[in-house]
């Protein structure tokens, strides 16, 4: 960008051990890929080995490692970061310079991220997810760990406009959080034991075993080993990213954090999550447990799915309060009753409309099922009898919509409807509809975006919440005549136009285990910790 | 074949004005389509002849019949590609055998991309291409003509303007 330069700024670096804990990289990246070789041509190693001797290729490893290090170190000189009301900047680059800058009224997410290294040495790095396509976050790598937590506090209360560094409040204050779902390691494991790997995983197992028995030979096993090594690296992958998951509910967002080696501390302002979706496998079922995933611009794109997981396994209560917790107003009379509808029903119950039933020849097994439902805020997609799946897009986050025909559909008179979300795990459609409905469908969802978009709350939403939240104050002490401070303050939450009280429907009912103190009873409204003015 | 797509349906929303792309775009089409045939064609041709063996005739002759399809199918496509600009959103549609229609409310947008190939200035179109957040949304209008593709960009992006709001 040509912005003028920003002489007011004051510029920081990362942490000095940065390089330090950067230059390894090299030294495990060239481990991994002489071990590969290695494994993969034992006798010609041996050869080299014994034609050149060891002296030389350990120098050679340290060399190449003494490189790393020595670049890491020269990155770290050329890395420094500063932070305004506005945006935060970032130039880094050893030979092609690059500076970055972020607009904070566009952060999508913050995330803290500690790999196992920088965790043992109290490092952390900060990533600000804007929502810029593949490789636009800024990384902040890395900062002492209470400087992470400080610096993502800042940038928080400034994205939502809360000001500080006035008397009273000479720093940031941290949003107070109240922690809402946590999934226990027995749960987790559980669920990776039920879940769609395993079963690929011991489907393969058997048939291998079978065809062993079969061909009198182990050979067969042996050959498979790289597929068992794939599902077990899948599954360890998951309960390693996350393990000792934990939701919480802020004024300035939803917190997650996970991780059993590299742990991530993610806040997901509110109005961030533009698509949800709850899965359950059929194993899952007795238990009624489910998966809850989100779409967040800037995440997904790159990473694993692990960042965009809003709870790894629940079962149905704990799994609508985490949706409620990222829409808590889905905008009907009874959310809790629909909800369960759209989760485990089929038919026409509830406003729910299904694929006709000619759809039964291309979709013999869950046409009853396949359906959506709309509400005044969001749309509900329902599909899968086997793997049961429910995607709520609210409609002010809908981008675009689309239909799709095929031949033989064209022939039945059907249709696929298409909502196009920001990248991410969740893609929500619906197939199979009247082609009819569809089309009805596909203009007035179009309208709703556009209207949805419109009472939108404003990027800073913060300031707005306050004011909302000031007005109301003033005017329950007007009406109680007692002074202003007698009036407890009320914590701003999510959009200001989720705050209408008559309207608040919390699908929580019987809230059990881990979600006892959740805030579903009385809304979304509860103390917030803010010094007295 | 008869078209049953005049009878009003999802893909024809009513009161929509659909505008139809410039038939150049079936020549385009049917160029680049030629030249990445030749290629397997002629060679196979040439095997054929050189090693006389008769069934490797099959092969240029899978060719041909490839290029055939293409020669039926692609007017079909291009009559079928339209788009209509209404007062919130931009509706394009396309497809014979795969129908698809695709609505973006103009405060959706992020940006639009204009784009023309060698082959397309020859023949006087352009690519204009409409991004959401999203990128499934595909709604990509090709062969128009240019001025008509630079209206529509600066239309296009005076409307989003207008009533652009966040992500």
């Amino acid at each position: 960008m040509s912005q003028p330069a920003h002489e007011d700024l004051v510029w920081s670096r990362v942490h000095p051990v940065t390089p330090a804990v950067k230059g390894w990289k090299v030294l495990v990246v060239l481990l991994f890929i002489v071990g590969q070789q290695v494994t993969s041509n034992v006798r010609e190693a041996q050869d080299v080995v014994d034609s050149l001797g060891w002296m030389p290729l350990v120098g050679a490893i340290l060399g190449i490692t003494l490189i790393g290090f020595v670049y890491s170190y020269l990155a770290w000189r050329m890395t420094r970061y500063a932070v305004d009301a506005e945006a935060v900047y970032l130039q880094t680059g050893v030979l092609f310079r690059q500076q970055r800058s972020a607009r904070l009224d566009r952060v999508q997410a913050i995330d803290v991220v500690q790999p196992v290294l920088a965790r043992i040495l109290g490092l952390a790095e900060l990533k600000l997810e804007v929502a810029g396509g593949a490789d636009s976050a800024v990384h902040l790598a890395f900062l002492k760990e209470d400087g992470a937590q400080r610096l993502r506090n800042e940038l928080l209360a400034r994205a939502a406009g809360v000001s500080f560094g006035t008397e009273e409040n000479p720093e940031a204050p941290a949003a107070p959080e109240n922690e809402v779902l946590a999934v226990t390691p027995g749960r987790l494991v559980g669920s990776l034991v039920r879940s769609g790997s395993m079963i690929a995983g011991v489907v393969v197992v058997i048939g291998l075993v079978v065809t062993a028995v079969a061909a009198g030979s182990a050979s067969v096993i042996v050959g498979a080993l790289p597929v068992m090594l794939g599902v077990g690296a899948m599954l360890w992958t998951r309960f390693a990213g996350e393990f000792n998951f934990r939701a919480a509910q802020s004024p300035d967002g939803i917190r997650l954090r996970h991780g059993l080696l590299e742990s991530r501390a993610q806040t997901v302002p509110p109005g961030r999550v533009q698509a949800v979706e709850l899965t359950q496998g059929p194993l899952w079922r007795r238990k009624d447990w489910w998966r809850v995933q989100i779409n967040v611009a800037g995440y997904g794109v790159t990473d694993q799915a692990t960042e965009s997981v809003l709870l790894p396994v629940g079962d149905r209560d704990e799994a609508l309060l985490a949706l409620w917790l990222v829409l808590p107003d889905l905008g009907t009379e009874d959310a809790r009753g629909l909800l369960d509808e759209a989760l485990a029903g089929s038919g026409q119950e509830r406003g729910f409309v299904t694929s006709p039933r000619r759809a039964r020849w291309l979709d013999p097994w869950s046409f009853r099922r396949t359906g959506y439902a709309l509400t005044e805020r969001a749309l509900l997609a329902r599909t899968g009898r086997f793997v049961r799946r429910l995607v709520v897009v609210p409609h002010a986050r809908t981008q675009s919509v689309g239909l799709n025909q095929g031949p033989l559909q064209r022939r039945l008179g059907l249709c696929s409807f298409a909502l196009h979300s920001t990248p991410g795990p969740v893609t929500p459609t619906v197939p199979h509809l009247d082609r009819e409905v569809a089309g009805v469908l596909l203009l007035e969802q179009a309208a709703r975006a556009r209207t949805a978009r419109a009472s939108a709350g404003p990027e800073r939403w913060m300031l707005e919440l306050r004011d909302q939240a000031d007005a109301a104050r003033a005017q329950a002490a007007r009406e109680a005549g007692v002074p202003l401070e007698a009036v407890p303050r009320v914590a701003a939450h999510q959009e200001p136009s989720y705050q209408e009280p008559s309207r608040q429907e919390p699908i929580h009912q019987e809230p059990t285990g881990p979600a006892q103190q959740a805030p579903a009873h009385q809304g979304p409204a509860r103390p917030e910790q803010v010094p007295p003015s | 074949m008869s078209e049953p797509s005049v009878a009003p349906g999802p893909f024809d929303p009513p009161g929509v004005p659909w505008q139809p792309v410039s038939p150049r775009l079936t020549t385009a089409r049917l160029v680049s389509a030629a030249l990445t045939l030749v290629v397997p064609l002629a060679a196979g041709v040439v095997l054929a002849v050189l090693t006389e063996v008769t069934w490797l005739w099959a092969l240029p002759a899978a060719v041909l019949a490839v290029g055939v399809w293409v020669v039926v199918v692609v007017p079909r496509q291009v009559r079928a590609l339209g788009y209509a600009e209404r007062d919130d959103d931009l509706l394009v549609r396309r497809g014979v055998l795969f129908r698809s229609i695709v609505v973006v409310p103009y405060g959706r947008m992020q940006f639009v991309d204009v784009q023309a190939g060698p082959l397309d200035r020859k023949l006087g179109i352009a690519k204009v291409q409409l991004h959401t957040a999203s990128p499934t949304s595909d709604a990509v209008i090709p062969g128009l003509p240019p001025e008509e593709a630079s209206r529509l960009r600066d239309r296009l992006a005076a409307r989003g303007e207008a009533q652009l709001a966040g992500l």
